[in-house]
């Protein structure tokens, strides 16, 4: 049956074979299906031919931008470091972009990550991805055999059972409050364009946690870490995660201890959501890597909030906004400052 | 006398230690002189220290001001000579000889440990001058808590005992150092000096003699000084904001404008005194502060808003904004309200009513007046002051008085705000040592010290002092047992409680220590690093240790000081202080004494009167500059001008210049160029030219001068382009230059004033074209005095002496025409005849002129090529783009990157006289750096672990300096240590650890949290 | 129960305070020579700027059992150096929530600007964020238990 995402895929194999036989580009980042009908996987398609493979569809939910830095290294010719740069263009590299993908993109660029001329990017506008584990519930437990995604529907299938549901009710929690589906760089259009969305009270999930009071967050903050195994699944997902070492490896400093005692795993997660801030774009990469089911996109959403709320700032839509934190407006808000020059708040005191 | 061909001294002499002979004695030391600075007080800081905060960046100003204080405290070429004055100057230039007298302290500067107990104990209470009798002191005191020298003195007329020797007492009973010393007597000095600055500040107008204000009479009536120290939080009200008769807060305060300040009826002067509506601005928006909020009704009466320095109409906009109010007139009287002290002002308001309002506070804006004592000064060595009583100065030389060899600074001359006070003072400076230049360095001293031993393969040895203060400390803190508990931490290996331990044999038993044990590492527990570090860094050195092995605990200052009532509590923090301290010194490595060698060369931008004033101040020293020029000749805007505000000719002085730098033997003209692109740092730069030379350098100064603007077009234009008798300002000089004979047959002209400035397009004020405007409207009188003249005005700012001008248009019959943005004049053409409509506010009602000619003053605007030169050199522009200095009051020739300078125009609109104060500052600021073979540069700097660098950028995005680069080739971020400031901006911003700061790194840190947590 | 409340009554917190060296930790030595009074549960670690304190720094003092942290720096727009205090506004603001976010009281992290002439308010501060961080009592969450 004809679906947007056939149509895609098509349009995809097409464009990656176009590239990679016209020499445009050297290899072509895109997905192809994996060993579970549930999943796929990110693949490089070095040859024409290669590109028959690709696929598109809901399951596409790890960020390509993860693999850009790397990929266009490995096709730089080697050198040591401090080595100048070969002189002339490099191998360039051909990537399906969808809003956030594009948006970690713009930032990789910004954090001197990639260069821009070494991408062809074939832009996708996302109708959101579909979160494995809320199939899983749906089958009840039930080994799932077969998938089919319409353009509203997906339909699981197992050995006793077959079951269909509308694909919102099945999208990844990231997806549900995308106000941003269209990338924002691309050499190229793909597909039909999503309008951008309009979310009634996208983090209202947040918000409901910042109602509660301090120790019932505690407590929701201590269950929702409970089971990582620190496996860092999460942080290697992540497209803006490529520090040579990161805190958690490094010893000196040792900011975190390696065990998942309960303050270093808190310590953890509070750290790698702070490394994100103002930069993260939302993908869902990290929840949909975590082999716990733990929700630890809760907590760079609560920053992305802030960064909006606080600095009106929302990161990678464009290439010249410099990030949150790599810039200061002098009228930033400040409401959270104590200052004692102030009468504000010192009252409390019986001192006199 | 000394034989005139001997070379000059390399010294001189600086009188008056506020913010403008703090600068000069620092530009002057630092390049190369000994420096004699007498201040007639108990310590230097001047009126600025008196402030709450400064205009128009609302810095604090002890902030702001301390660290220069205590630079200038701890100079080792600065002489400071404190309750001192000049009795007599003999000689002349190069050889002066001038006799001092130093009165008596009372209390020895030497054993002085500033811990306050004698105040406490003087039963002597007397009105503090300080916070201008609001507050009480003691007859012995500190003149304000960040005092330099932070020693105590003795009031003779009021201490008890130098009255009545015997009596009294108390304070050498209670001295822990035995530093009293009742016996003190005046000593008379003689200082041979090459030259002498003069910056002798002023007196703020004592109000008292105009009885309309009510000041003396009634208590809610202050001036502006006396409001300074009411908001201030070292006040009398610890920055509370009460008023005097009830210590209340004030809910409505009113500024009265040019109280003693262009008053020729009353206060005798005419002059403006070109600070006062900015500070009353300035009162009124920290006031608001202060009261949190808008219930505070804050009014400012005046005349014309003078508003008139850089970012300062900005400020104005954002005060009305805020809701400050200002209403335009003159207050005829303050009068009681009859009920709770309060006040009744009277005025006209913009209805043309009378209105009355009651106010809780009334602040008498007081004008700036020529001190008495200063003047009497100046008589005596035989300096010529100008008819307000100021310090005669001329336009083409600023900053020199009639006697050779004798320069002037600050407000001394002319009433001026602290940039401009702070610009001249280094302008002064380079006068000051043009003369002395051939004996650069031969009095000045430099201090050695022994080989450093190398400690790095040794395991710590740390020596820990813990000093008992007298009894500031011991009297809290258990000192023995913190020197016992001291002796048990990890790698201590020797621990000694004692009395003073910043006193002299202390320091020479510590080095002495050192040596014997061995250490390698040491601690001290005593005061605050702020004040005493250097001091036992000094004492590292001399012991033959690199300086920053040594930490200090603050167990004075932040622990028995402030829990006095809890001794178990502050001994236990104590031990916990010096437990950090431990575990901090422990991982200190030796750092570099950073310098970077100069190349000795200077790179000057821009050949107008600046540019050349600079480069001739520069080359006079011998010191070889590079002078570059976009266009094909000398001369910049200047070429257009007829004569400056004083009625000096412009043309003739532009030529001498010109001559000058054209046959300079250390002036490399380079006209027709461009810089492409600029390299290095301080002390080495490398500019790449467009005629394709590179130019190595050791400083810049950028001085590429601005233009004016042509309004062709828009609701500003007025036929400007359409009609051959519509001039702007520079145009109608040129015509003066020209001597056009047809200037004389003009019937009548019209000036419009603020042609296009002071609007959302042009924000900011120009500065110069009221002041030019009237002195054109006053030249066509001279040419012919029956023409009719009228000027369409918004405010008139014809700031400090300029004030003259302004008086003699009127007594001229010149027509001041006021309008506003609502009724801006109207302008059209006749059938070629000029048609200009006004609204006149007094009479209400439309003027119209048919003037011969209509003169526009329209904006100096910056250069385009501002940008280009912002972008090469990385510096800073404001949003009106000029160019943006390190800062706005205490250093405003300097670019925030080090070895950069402004002058001129292109750092805001000036006038001439102004120019060249700016342009020999910056020279004088360069000569700082060019003087010298190598310059110091910070030592704790960051540093970065390529392993973990990833190339992000963050680091170099968050740095101010520009200190940190990806390089190149490895895209890895990379410190320019000369550049680096050492404030770890770049640390805490980066993400993967790979940036840190020396001995102030993450592990260090980490190592003080860890043991301020350990218990013990 | 008895023997716990007891403690609690004994238990005084302790406080981690990072001062800019410029502005604060001047403010810091003021309230001393003015003889300010405040309680003496605050150690002072003395950084050359406010933008020099890392969110990892205060994540540090909490684990090492710091029941309360105090970051100060200079007014905005007397920062030393030119802009850190900014760069750190922003910093702490996404910091503060974030550790509240996660159940952390909002009374333990604290920020404030403190100028080298405001003694007074320094001492003020000290005595109000002690007051704060006393009413919710020892830390306990980001506490590591050792050994």
């Amino acid at each position: 049956m004809e679906t947007l995402f056939s149509q895609t895929t098509e349009a995809i194999r097409r464009e990656a074979k176009d590239l990679l036989e016209s020499g445009k580009v050297a290899a072509f980042l895109g997905f192809v299906k994996g060993s579970l009908p549930t999943v796929t996987r990110p693949f490089v398609a070095r040859t024409p031919e290669e590109t028959d493979k690709l696929v598109w569809n809901g399951l596409c939910v790890m960020n390509l931008a993860n693999y850009l830095p790397g990929l266009l290294k490995s096709l730089e010719p080697p050198r040591r470091p401090g080595e100048p740069p070969p002189e002339g263009p490099l191998p360039r590299v051909g990537v399906i972009a969808t809003g956030c993908w594009s948006r970690n993109m713009v930032i990789q660029i910004q954090e001197n990550q990639m260069d821009r001329e070494r991408l062809v990017i074939l832009g996708v506008d996302s109708h959101g991805m579909i979160d494995r584990r809320k199939l899983e519930v749906l089958a009840g437990g039930r080994e799932i055999q077969s998938l089919e995604e319409t353009d509203e529907r997906v339909i699981i299938s197992g050995r006793d059972f077959k079951m269909e549901t509308a694909r919102q009710e099945v999208l990844r929690d990231n997806c549900l409050t995308c106000v941003h589906p269209s990338p924002v760089i691309l050499d190229k259009k793909i597909g039909p364009t999503v309008p951008e969305r309009r979310v009634h009270e996208p983090f209202a999930r947040i918000e409901e946690i910042e109602r509660m009071d301090a120790g019932s967050r505690w407590a929701w903050f201590q269950e929702e870490i409970a089971t990582c195994i620190r496996c860092y699944a999460c942080r290697n997902a992540c497209p803006l995660c490529y520090c040579p070492t990161c805190f958690v490896d490094d010893s000196h400093p040792q900011w975190v201890g390696k065990s998942i005692d309960k303050t270093d795993t808190a310590t953890f997660h509070i750290l790698r959501a702070y490394h994100c801030a103002g930069r993260c774009t939302d993908c869902g990469a990290c929840e949909s890597a975590c082999p716990m089911g733990i929700k630890m996109r809760l907590f760079t959403r609560k920053l992305q909030k802030d960064c909006l709320e606080l600095f009106a700032s929302e990161p990678g839509l464009d290439l010249n906004s410099p990030l949150p934190l790599t810039t200061y407006q002098p009228e930033d808000p400040d409401t959270f400052i104590i200052a004692g020059s102030k009468k504000q708040g010192t009252q409390g005191g019986s001192e006199k | 006398m000394s034989n005139p061909s001997d070379r000059p001294k390399g010294s001189v002499m600086v009188v008056g230690g506020g913010i403008a002979g703090v600068q000069a004695a620092l530009d002057m030391a630092d390049s190369g002189f000994y420096v004699h600075l007498i201040e007639k007080s108990s310590a230097i800081g001047g009126r600025m220290s008196q402030l709450d905060k400064t205009f128009p960046t609302n810095d604090c100003s002890a902030c702001i001001l301390s660290p220069k204080l205590v630079e200038c405290g701890r100079h080792l070429n600065i002489n400071l000579m404190t309750l001192s004055e000049v009795l007599a100057l003999e000689g002349e230039e190069g050889a002066f000889t001038a006799t001092v007298r130093q009165n008596p302290r009372y209390v020895d500067p030497a054993k002085c440990i500033a811990c306050g107990t004698c105040a406490e104990k003087c039963p002597k209470k007397v009105p503090n001058e300080f916070d201008l009798g609001l507050g009480k002191r003691k007859a012995i005191y500190l003149k304000y808590p960040q005092a330099v020298p932070l020693k105590y003195a003795i009031d003779p007329d009021q201490c008890i005992w130098l009255k009545k020797p015997g009596r009294c007492g108390m304070c050498q009973k209670v001295c822990p150092s035995g530093a009293i010393n009742f016996d003190d007597q005046p000593r008379e000095i003689q200082i041979e000096v090459g030259s002498v600055i003069l910056a002798l500040g002023f007196s703020p107008f004592d109000p008292s003699i105009l009885d309309f204000t009510g000041y003396g009479r009634l208590p809610n009536v202050v001036t502006a000084m006396e409001f300074e120290r009411l908001l201030s939080p070292s006040g009398p009200c610890l920055g509370h904001m009460e008023r005097p008769s009830d210590h209340k807060e004030p809910r409505r305060i009113a500024w009265l404008q040019c109280v003693g300040s262009r008053d020729i009826n009353r206060a005798c002067h005419g002059y403006c005194s070109s600070v006062c509506c900015m500070y009353a601005i300035k009162q009124a928006v920290i006031a608001r502060e202060h009261a949190q909020g808008p219930d505070l009704a804050t009014s400012i009466f005046f005349m014309d808003m003078r508003t008139h320095g850089k970012e300062f109409e900005a400020y104005y906009d954002r005060a009305r904004a805020e809701g400050v109010n200002f209403h335009r007139c003159r207050i005829h009287s303050v009068l009681p309200a009859g009920h709770d002290d309060n006040l009744i002002l009277r005025y006209v308001g913009d209805d043309g009513l009378i209105n009355q309002e009651e106010f809780d506070l009334v602040v008498l804006s007081v004008g700036l007046e020529m001190d008495r004592q200063a003047a009497e000064l100046a008589r005596r060595l035989g300096v010529e002051l100008d008819p307000n009583n100021f310090v005669a100065t001329s336009a083409f030389r600023p900053v020199s008085t009639n006697r050779p060899g004798v320069c002037v600074c600050g407000a001394v001359s002319e009433p001026k705000d602290i940039p401009q006070s702070v610009m001249e003072a280094s302008a002064s400076a380079l006068e000051a040592s043009r003369v002395l230049a051939p004996s650069r360095w031969s009095e000045t001293r430099k201090k050695e010290y022994p080989d450093e031993r190398n400690v790095w393969a040794e395991p710590p040895r740390i020596g820990v002092f813990v000093c008992s203060c007298g009894i500031n400390i011991a009297s809290v803190v258990d000192v023995a047992a913190v020197t016992d508990y001291a002796r048990t931490l990890p790698g201590v290996v020797f621990a000694q409680n004692n009395l003073f331990t910043c006193s002299q044999d202390t320091i020479n038993q510590m080095a002495e220590i050192i040596k014997r044990e061995g250490l390698n590492r040491v601690v001290v527990a005593s005061c605050t690093p702020r004040t005493h570090e250097p001091l036992f860094q000094e004492t590292l050195r001399d012991a033959g240790l690199n300086k920053f092995l040594f930490e200090m605990a603050n167990i004075r200052d932040q622990d028995s000081w402030v829990h006095q009532k809890f001794p178990d509590e502050a001994t236990q923090k104590a031990k916990d202080l010096v437990r950090m301290a431990v575990a901090k010194v422990r991982q200190d490595e030796a750092l570099a004494y950073n310098t970077v060698s100069v190349v000795k060369r200077a790179l000057v931008l821009g050949a107008g009167v600046a540019g050349m004033t600079a480069a001739l101040s520069i080359a006079d020293q011998g010191i070889p500059v590079v002078l570059v020029e976009r266009k094909d000749r000398l001369g910049g805007h200047a070429r257009k001008f007829y004569r400056t505000w004083q009625g000096d000719l412009v043309q003739e002085y532009l030529k001498g210049l010109c001559r000058q730098v054209e046959g300079h033997s250390h002036i490399d003209l380079r006209l027709g160029t461009s810089v492409e692109r600029v390299e290095g740092s301080v002390g080495q730069f490398k500019t790449l030219l467009s005629d394709g030379s590179k130019v190595s350098h050791g400083a810049a100064i950028i001085a590429i001068g601005a233009g004016s603007h042509k309004p062709r077009e828009g609701r500003w234009n007025y036929l400007y382009g359409k009609h051959p008798e519509v001039h702007v300002l520079l145009e109608l000089d040129k015509r003066f230059i020209k001597e056009d004979p047809a200037l004389k047959e003009k019937g009548q002209t019209v000036f419009i004033l603020c042609a296009g400035s002071r609007v959302s397009e042009k924000p900011y004020c120009s500065r110069v074209c009221c002041t030019h405007a009237i002195d054109q409207a006053l030249h066509l009188k001279e040419l012919n005095p029956d023409m009719e003249i009228f000027m369409l005005y918004r405010d008139i700012r014809t700031y400090g002496e300029k004030e003259r001008l302004y008086q003699r248009a009127r007594e001229k019959g010149i027509v001041f025409i006021r309008y506003d943005l609502d009724n801006i004049p109207k302008v059209w053409d006749e059938q070629g005849k000029i048609q200009v409509e006004a609204k006149d506010p007094i009479l209400d009602r439309p003027v119209r002129l048919h003037p011969d000619m209509l003169v526009l003053a329209t904006a100096v605007r910056p250069k385009v090529d501002a940008d280009v030169v912002s972008r090469a050199f990385k510096c800073s522009m404001t949003s009106d783009r000029f160019f943006l200095e390190a800062h706005m009051k205490l250093r405003p020739v300097d670019f925030a990157t080090d070895g950069i300078f402004m002058a001129g125009l292109c750092h805001y609109p000036k006038p001439m006289d102004e120019t060249i104060a700016q342009a020999k500052a910056a020279a004088a600021r360069a000569s700082t750096i060019l003087a010298q073979d190598a310059i110091p540069a910070e030592s704790i700097t960051a540093v970065v672990d390529h392993g973990k660098c990833v190339g992000c950028g963050v680091c170099t995005m968050v740095c101010a300096y520009n200190a940190i680069h990806l390089d190149e080739d490895s895209r890895l971020a990379t410190v320019d240590t000369a550049m680096c400031k050492g404030c770890g901006a770049c640390v805490a911003g980066c993400r993967s650890d790979a940036v840190t700061l020396k001995n102030i790194g993450n592990e260090q840190i980490m190592a003080a949290i860890e043991a301020a947590m350990e218990i013990c | 129960m008895d023997s716990a409340s007891d403690k609690d009554q004994k238990w005084e917190p302790k406080i981690i305070a990072f001062l800019c060296n410029w502005c604060s930790y001047a403010g810091a030595d003021l309230a001393g020579v003015s003889r300010f009074q405040y309680p003496p549960n605050i150690r002072i670690i003395r950084v050359p700027c406010s933008g020099r304190v890392s969110a990892n720094m205060i994540l540090d003092a909490l684990k090492a059992g710091a029941d309360g942290i105090l970051v100060s720096g200079c007014h905005p727009g007397d920062c030393h150096y030119i802009s850190g205090n900014l760069y750190a506004r922003r910093r702490f603001a996404l910091l503060k929530n974030l550790l509240e976010f996660i159940g952390i009281e909002p009374e333990r992290i604290n920020f404030s600007w403190i100028s080298a002439s405001e003694g007074e308010q320094f001492a003020e501060l000290v005595r109000e964020v002690t007051t704060r961080i006393k009413t919710v009592g020892p830390a306990r969450h980001l506490v590591k238990e050792i050994g």
